[in-house]
């Protein structure tokens, strides 16, 4: 298994834990952009999607769980289990967003 | 012409520039999205049905359960997180609409249409997004809301009502 499997459940069907190495984390913090500000300010406008956050926050979600993985992956796991996100605005116009889980070795059966 | 002439002609240059920019613009604005808010949501929420119908049409079932395991009992080869988010505001006429809501109180109809729309474009983006990675099923599917980006100005937060939500499962197959 070259992949790490990663999963929100606390078990991954099909296969055994055989031991936990605790808890593994990934964080970003991003700010936005002024000029894609002005433009979402304008989008509020006539309201719905403003895309151009919707972007910014799934490129720094999927950098946080990069983090997360390489965090495992430098313990030595090969499966993340039971993770979770948390997003929190640090300052006016950031955002940090943060992922966690536990970094467990898994065989199958 | 003399110098006195020509700083009152800037002062009043000055003038009609502020009243431009700080009450025509947001008027209109306003007017606008009075009118053609409206439009465009419905568009977005039309859309949003087909693509809804066309998944489950396809698929014949909905592929994500919020159950930790399959129901039917299966192999498992492999999994991984599925996610999707959307970032959505109200209009500035729904927005306005609100304040004047939340003086006598009650249940404010517009801004739930936007909350509406941004849950189940949230979920039918993750149903996409699981059809596309090749997971045949989501399990353990949550859907959360955070409110971030805002600005903050005088203490007077979350002043366009962005709200973010991000969807996530484990994807099996």
């Amino acid at each position: 298994m070259d992949q790490i499997m990663t999963s929100n459940t606390e078990t991954i069907p099909g296969f055994k834990i055989t031991k936990s190495l605790g808890i593994v984390t990934g964080s970003t913090v991003r700010a936005k952009h002024i000029g894609k500000d002005i433009l979402a300010g304008l989008k509020n406008i006539i309201g719905g999607e403003l895309k151009a956050y919707t972007e910014l926050l799934m490129e720094a979600r999927t950098e946080a769980l990069g983090r997360m993985m390489m965090d495992a992956s430098q313990r030595g796991a090969n499966a993340v289990v039971n993770v979770r996100f948390a997003t929190s605005s640090v300052a006016g116009g950031a955002a940090e967003l943060f992922a966690y889980g536990t970094g467990v070795t898994i065989v199958e059966g | 012409m003399t110098t006195g002439e020509i700083g009152e002609l800037i002062g009043i240059g000055a003038i009609i520039l502020a009243v431009l920019l700080f009450v025509a613009f947001p008027a209109l604005a306003l007017i606008y999205s009075m009118i053609f808010a409206r439009f465009h949501q419905a568009k977005y929420q039309k859309q949003l049905i087909a693509r809804e119908s066309f998944v489950m049409q396809q698929l014949g079932k909905d592929n994500l359960s919020t159950l930790s395991k399959p129901v039917e009992e299966r192999k498992i080869v492999q999994t991984g997180l599925v996610m999707s988010n959307i970032t959505v505001a109200p209009s500035w006429w729904q927005l306005f609409l609100g304040s004047i809501r939340s003086i006598f109180g009650g249940n404010i109809v517009s801004f739930d249409k936007v909350l509406a729309y941004g849950r189940g474009e949230v979920m039918q983006r993750l149903r996409e997004q699981a059809i596309g990675d090749g997971w045949e099923e989501v399990v353990n599917v949550r859907v959360e809301t955070s409110m971030v980006l805002n600005k903050v100005k005088g203490g007077k937060q979350n002043k366009m009502g962005t709200l973010e939500f991000l969807a996530y499962g484990t994807g099996i197959r």
